[in-house]
C-alpha cells in the first residue's frame, strides 16, 4: 500500500513530467508562442518546487521529528529537488535563460522518480552518528543539486549552439539564451558546486579516517566509490577553471559538467550499494526505524499508513 | 534582361558572376565590340548579377549567344549557367527591373540598397556610352517609380534586413555587448549599415579596417565613433584587431578570402578561445567556409543571413501585392511609352526617307521635263510637283500610321516596328536619329548642371 509520501512523489512527478512536456513544446515550437505558455510553465515549476519543499518539510517536521533534516535518502532527493526548482526559476528571470525549464525538468522528473523508489522500496534510514556525517551528506547534496544544474546547463548550451551552427533563425521572443550566459550559469553552478563537493570529499576522508570498520577493510582507498569521487573532484576543477583554462571553453566546458555529473551518479548509485553491503550497525539502524515509525505512527493516530511511512519497506 | 539571382544561383555560382570594377568595365568593353549598337547596363550586387539590354526584336544577341558571352567571360561552365539563368523580355523585363528596384524581388524584402545600386549602375554604364533612349528612359522611370511605391506602400518599414538578423544572432551568442569588440573589414554600404545595427549594441569598441585607409576614416567619422571607443586602423594590424574582436564583420570587394582557417587557428589561442561571431556580407565571400568548423567560431555568410530574412516575407503579403499592382502599370506605362517613342523614331525615319526618296524622284523628273518641254523648268510646276510627291508619301503613310496608334493585343507595337524596320531597312536611320537625340539630351543635361553649378 502507498503512503502519504510516496503517493505525493508520484503526484509530483506526473505534474513535472506535464511542465517538461509543455517547456519541450515551446522550446521547439516553429511559430510564436504566446507568453500565457511561458506563465504556465513558470507556474507549474513553482508549484513542484513547492510540492517538494512542502513534502520534504513535512518529513522532517512531522514524519521524522528530529532536528536533523536528512533522515533518508528520500529526504536528501527531496532536498534536492527544492533546490533545483528554486535555481531554476532563479536562474530563468535573473541569469537570462528562459530555456532552462527544458533542461532542469527532465532531471527534477528523474529524481522525483528515484526519490518514489527511495520512499517505497529501498527505503533506508541513515546513520548520522557525527557532525561529519551531517557535513558530508548535506554537502553531497546541495553540491549535486548545484552540479545537476551545470549539467542540464551543459546540455542546453550544446542544444543552443547545434541550433546556431545549423543557422536556425532566432524566435522572436528568445527560448535558450545567449551561449554566454549559459557557460555563465555552468562555471558558476560548477563552482559552487565544486565548493560543496570538496567540503563533503573532505568530511567524507575524515569520517573515512576516523572509522577502524571502514579503514579495516584492505584498499579502501582506493574503492570505486573513492577512486570515482576523485576523478569527480578533478572533472568539476577544470570546469570550474574553465575562464582561465581556456582550452575548456565552450562546449568542452559544457561536456565536461554532464560527464561529472554522470560520473557523480555513478558515485552515488556506488555509495548506496556500499551502504547497503556494509551495514556496520544493523541493530541500530533497525532501531531508529522502530522509532521513527513509533513517531510516525503516534502522529497518524496510530494508523498502518503512518508505519508505512517510516518503515524500510526493503533492505 | 538576362541573369541570375539569389533565388536561381547559390553562393559560388554569383561569386563568379559577380562583376566589379575593372571586370565590369571589360565586360562592357568586350560587349560593345562583340555587339555595336545594342544598349547594356549590368546590374551586379552581392545578390543577383543582371544584363539589361535595349535592341530591336530579332537583332542579335539573342539569349543563346548572351549566355555564351557571359559564360566566357566569366570562366563558368554554360550548361551551369544555363540551368540558372532567367530571362525576361519587353513588359516583363521592364516588371522585373521595376520590382528589383523597389526591394521586391530582393532578400529583405523593401530593402533600399538595391536602388542605390541600380542607379550606380545606370550611371557607370551611361558614362561609357552604352545606354540609349530606352534603357535611359527605363531605368530613370524604375528608380522613380522605386520611391514613389516605397511612400505609397511603406514596404521599406518594419523590414527585417540583414544587420538586424546578424544583431539577432548575436544577441544569441552574447550576452551583453558593453565588454565585446567589433571590427568591420570593408567599408561598404552593406557593412555601413550592418554597422549601424551593431553600433547600437553599444559595444565597448568599433574598429574599421579597409585597404583604402581613407575610406575607413570616412566610414568612422559617418558613423560618429567616439574618440577612444574605436576608430579606423591600418590594414596591417588586422591579425591584432582578430585576436582582440568578439565580432567580426565583412564586407570587402576582395576577390579572395581575406579571413582563412589557416590564418585565425594561431590566434585562436591568444584569443583564449573566446567565441568569435563572423558576418561575412560580401560576394565573392571574404571567410573561408572552413573557418565555421573552428571551435566557438560562428560564421554566417550572405545567404544565411537572407534566407532568416526571407522568413519574414509572408508576413508582408499584402503589402508586397499592393506595390506589386503599382509597378505593374509602372512598368506597362513605362515600356508603352518606350516603344511609342520608338514607333514614333521609326515612322519620323520612314517619312524622312520616303520624303528623301520622293524629293530625288521629282528632282529627277523635273531635269527630264526641262529637257522634254521649257515649261518643266518653271518654279510654279517645281512647287506643284514637290507638293504632288509629298500628299502622295503622306497619303500612302496615312493609313499604316492611324493603324499603329490603335491598341492591337494580338500585334504589339514591337511587332510593327521589327516590320517596318526590316520591311524599310530603317536600322541605321533610327540609330543615327536615337544617339543624336540622346546626346542632344545629354548634352542640354550637362550645359543645365553647368549653368547651376556657376549660379546662373
Amino acid at each position: 500500500m502507498l503512503n502519504l509520501t510516496t503517493l505525493s512523489l508520484i503526484l509530483l512527478t506526473v505534474l513535472t513530467l506535464a511542465t517538461t512536456a509543455l517547456a519541450w513544446r515551446r522550446l521547439l515550437a516553429s511559430r510564436p508562442v504566446s507568453d500565457s505558455l511561458d506563465r504556465v510553465i513558470v507556474t507549474l515549476t513553482a508549484l513542484c518546487g513547492l510540492g517538494s519543499l512542502t513534502l520534504f518539510l513535512y518529513r522532517w517536521l512531522i514524519v521524522n521529528g528530529e532536528w536533523r533534516p536528512l533522515t533518508a535518502h528520500v529526504d536528501g532527493l527531496l532536498l534536492i529537488a527544492a533546490l533545483l526548482t528554486g535555481l531554476l526559476l532563479f536562474l530563468r528571470y535573473r541569469s537570462q535563460v528562459p530555456g532552462i525549464a527544458a533542461f532542469g525538468l527532465p532531471i527534477l522528473t528523474l529524481i522525483l522518480a528515484w526519490a518514489i523508489c527511495a520512499s517505497a522500496w529501498t527505503f533506508h534510514p541513515f546513520r548520522i552518528g557525527s557532525v561529519w556525517l551531517s557535513l558530508h551528506l548535506a554537502s553531497i547534496y546541495v553540491g549535486t543539486a548545484l552540479l545537476a544544474v551545470a549539467a542540464f546547463s551543459g546540455g542546453m548550451y550544446l542544444f543552443a549552439e547545434r541550433r546556431l551552427r545549423r543557422k536556425q533563425p532566432a524566435t522572436p521572443t528568445p527560448r535558450l539564451g545567449s551561449l554566454e550566459a549559459i557557460e555563465r550559469v555552468i562555471i558558476r553552478t560548477s563552482a559552487a558546486g565544486f565548493g560543496l563537493l570538496t567540503v563533503g570529499l573532505v568530511a567524507g576522508f575524515v569520517i573515512y579516517a576516523t572509522d577502524k570498520n571502514l579503514t579495516a577493510m584492505p584498499g579502501w582507498w582506493y574503492a570505486p566509490k573513492i577512486t570515482l569521487a576523485v576523478i569527480v573532484w578533478c572533472i568539476y576543477a577544470l570546469v570550474t577553471n574553465v575562464r582561465h583554462t581556456t582550452l575548456f571553453r565552450g562546449r568542452r566546458a559544457a561536456w565536461l559538467s554532464i560527464l561529472g555529473l554522470l560520473l557523480l551518479l555513478a558515485v552515488w548509485i556506488l555509495s548506496i550499494s556500499f551502504l547497503a553491503k556494509t551495514r556496520v550497525s544493523q541493530n541500530a539502524e533497525t532501531a531508529a526505524t522502530t522509532r521513527l515509525a513509533a513517531q510516525a505512527s503516534s502522529l497518524s493516530g496510530g494508523k498502518p499508513q503512518a508505519f508505512a511511512e517510516a518503515a524500510p519497506c526493503a533492505s | 534582361m538576362l541573369g541570375i539571382n539569389h533565388r536561381t544561383a547559390g553562393v559560388e555560382l554569383r561569386e563568379r558572376l559577380a562583376l566589379a570594377g575593372t571586370a565590369l568595365d571589360a565586360a562592357v568593353d568586350g560587349f560593345s565590340r562583340q555587339y555595336p549598337g545594342v544598349e547594356l547596363i549590368i546590374l551586379s550586387t552581392c545578390n543577383r548579377t543582371e544584363f539589361y539590354l535595349a535592341r530591336p526584336s530579332h537583332h542579335p544577341p539573342d539569349i543563346q549567344q548572351l549566355i555564351a558571352f557571359v559564360s566566357e567571360h566569366c570562366g563558368t561552365d554554360r550548361a551551369l549557367m544555363t540551368s540558372a539563368v532567367i530571362h525576361r523580355e519587353n513588359h516583363e523585363a521592364a516588371a522585373h527591373l521595376f520590382r528589383v528596384a523597389t526591394g521586391l524581388d530582393s532578400m529583405v524584402l523593401g530593402e533600399p540598397q538595391v536602388l542605390g545600386q541600380i542607379k550606380r549602375a545606370y550611371e557607370q554604364a551611361a558614362a561609357r556610352q552604352v545606354v540609349g533612349p530606352v534603357l535611359h528612359r527605363l531605368f530613370q522611370q524604375a528608380i522613380a517609380s522605386a520611391k514613389q511605391v516605397r511612400r505609397e506602400t511603406g514596404i521599406d518599414k518594419g523590414r527585417v534586413s540583414v544587420g538586424s538578423v546578424a544583431v539577432d544572432f548575436a544577441k544569441r551568442i552574447f550576452e551583453s555587448f558593453q565588454d565585446k569588440t567589433v571590427l568591420a573589414i570593408g567599408a561598404g554600404d552593406m557593412a555601413k549599415l550592418a554597422l549601424r545595427h551593431l553600433q547600437a549594441l553599444s559595444p565597448e569598441k568599433l574598429w574599421l579596417v579597409n585597404r583604402t585607409p581613407q575610406r575607413a576614416c570616412n566610414l568612422a567619422g559617418l558613423l560618429g565613433i567616439e574618440p577612444g571607443r574605436g576608430g579606423a586602423r591600418a590594414w596591417e594590424d588586422l591579425d591584432e584587431l582578430l585576436v582582440e574582436a568578439d565580432i567580426v564583420l565583412t564586407s570587402t570587394a576582395a576577390p579572395h578570402p581575406v579571413i582563412t582557417a589557416e590564418r585565425l587557428k594561431p590566434l585562436s589561442r591568444r584569443r583564449r578561445n573566446r567565441p568569435l561571431f563572423v558576418i561575412d556580407l560580401a560576394v565573392p565571400r571574404d571567410v573561408e567556409p572552413a573557418v565555421g568548423t573552428l571551435t566557438n567560431v560562428y560564421l554566417y555568410n550572405i545567404d544565411d543571413l537572407q534566407q532568416v530574412v526571407a522568413q519574414t516575407h509572408e508576413d508582408r503579403r499584402s503589402q508586397v501585392q499592393a506595390a506589386d499592382a503599382l509597378l505593374l502599370d509602372a512598368a506597362r506605362s513605362c515600356m508603352s511609352e518606350v516603344q511609342n517613342q520608338d514607333v514614333g523614331r521609326l515612322i519620323r525615319a520612314l517619312r524622312h526617307r520616303l520624303h528623301e526618296m520622293g524629293q530625288a524622284e521629282s528632282q529627277r523628273t523635273l531635269r527630264r521635263l526641262a529637257t522634254a518641254h521649257p515649261a518643266g523648268a518653271d518654279p510654279k510646276i517645281q512647287a506643284l510637283l514637290n507638293e504632288h510627291t509629298d500628299r502622295l508619301i503622306n497619303k500612302i503613310l496615312h493609313l499604316p500610321m492611324s493603324q499603329l496608334d490603335r491598341r492591337d493585343a494580338d500585334a504589339p507595337l514591337a511587332f510593327y516596328a521589327a516590320a517596318l524596320r526590316r520591311l524599310f531597312a530603317l536600322e541605321e536611320d533610327v540609330n543615327h536619329q536615337e544617339h543624336q537625340e540622346h546626346w542632344e539630351h545629354e548634352d542640354s543635361k550637362i550645359r543645365r548642371k553647368a549653368k547651376t553649378a556657376n549660379g546662373i
